[in-house]
């Protein structure tokens, strides 16, 4: 069944129709929960947020002006939801935290030796401590349907920006990996 | 030298948006520090690109209509609550003027000396406007009541 256009969906849903909410939902729920349940480890929780973001986004939709796509919107929402429940994370710099003056263990032999899931444990934990702002856009950006436009406009961030924010946030991770996640 | 001026470029190298120059593509290679952070964004690139992508439950949309639902339910009862205080409180001021009618005509008398008290209080008011603040102060009583009670009557509707 082919999707309804965007602009169409918003207005069925402004006059009150149930099933095209439920379309939206059905849209756009993937994108929403994958996102939320990167930086929410509890599955349970991670729902719940999902799904009081869907409720804003219904509060929401009749001040919905159509400047920005809607995916963006959400996007912002979502961002919203997750510096709610991770206050501590909204306002850090990425620049916070790490002390590269620590002794830098140099990933070798052993490393890769211990393999893939310790170095998955190790940077779970390494992401849930970067600002919430760069959490969604590497969660973001790695999800399929997240175009660098779309986290530019999302984020209010020019193209080349986000890409430096990326490359800064992944550093980020390389060097919490090899200062306190040996 | 060379190393602290790579080490910021080692993720957009490792993710194929920085083509390093074949100088820097050389010590990359044989430096093991940076060989060794090349190795490291390569396998953080790796694995954020592999990623499970968790998936909402099957009744996700259900979920979310039945709190949306609760939530339309919850505005509309507060709408109502309201618009019943509105109507109740017009009722009861419809009663009042009309008891303060009567008060006036003489059909009943209020023993509670109001104006001594707020003669008290406001000694240059006179006779007049005590009268009036008489009523107004008893209909206020009565009206708080009425609302106490009506607000009661709901919550033990629910």
């Amino acid at each position: 069944m082919k999707a309804t256009p965007e602009h169409l969906l918003v207005e069925r849903c402004r006059q009150g129709d149930d099933a095209a909410f439920r379309e939206l939902v059905d849209q756009y729920k993937g994108l929403v929960f994958a996102l939320i349940a990167r930086s929410i480890p509890n599955r349970g929780r991670a729902e719940e947020v999902a799904q009081d973001v869907f409720l804003k986004v219904h509060r929401g939709l009749p001040y919905f002006r159509g400047e920005s796509k809607l995916s963006t919107w959400i996007y912002r929402i979502v961002i919203n939801a997750i510096s709610q429940e991770r206050p501590e994370l909204a306002t850090t710099s990425l620049d916070d935290d790490v002390n590269e003056d620590r002794p830098r263990v140099q990933p070798g032999a052993d490393d890769r030796a211990f393999g893939d899931l310790v170095l998955k444990d190790r940077l779970q934990k390494a992401i849930e401590r970067l600002p919430v702002q760069y959490q969604v856009l590497i969660n973001g950006h790695y999800l399929k349907g997240m175009r660098y436009e779309e986290l530019a406009e999302a984020l209010d961030l020019p193209m080349g920006t986000v890409k430096t924010h990326l490359h800064r946030a992944k550093r980020k991770l390389r060097l919490l990996l090899e200062t306190e996640y040996r | 030298m060379r190393c602290h001026d790579l080490e910021p470029l080692i993720e957009a190298i490792a993710d194929g948006s920085h083509e390093p120059s074949a100088e820097d593509r050389a010590h990359v290679a044989s430096c093991p520090i940076c060989s060794a952070r090349f190795e490291q964004a390569r396998r953080i690139e790796q694995w954020l690109s592999a990623r499970e992508v968790a998936q909402p439950p099957v009744t996700f949309t259900a979920a979310v209509m039945a709190r949306i639902g609760q939530d339309q339910w919850q505005a509309e009862r507060a709408i109502d609550i309201g618009f019943n205080l509105a109507i109740g409180a017009g009722v009861l001021v419809i009663l009042m003027g009309a008891a303060g009618l009567a008060w006036s005509l003489g059909f009943f008398t209020i023993t509670i000396d109001v104006g001594a008290l707020v003669n008290a209080a406001f000694s240059r008011v006179e006779g007049r406007v005590m009268s009036e603040a008489q009523t107004v102060l008893i209909s206020a009583v009565l009206l708080t009541m009425a609302l106490v009670f009506w607000w009661w009557a709901e919550a033990a509707a629910d």
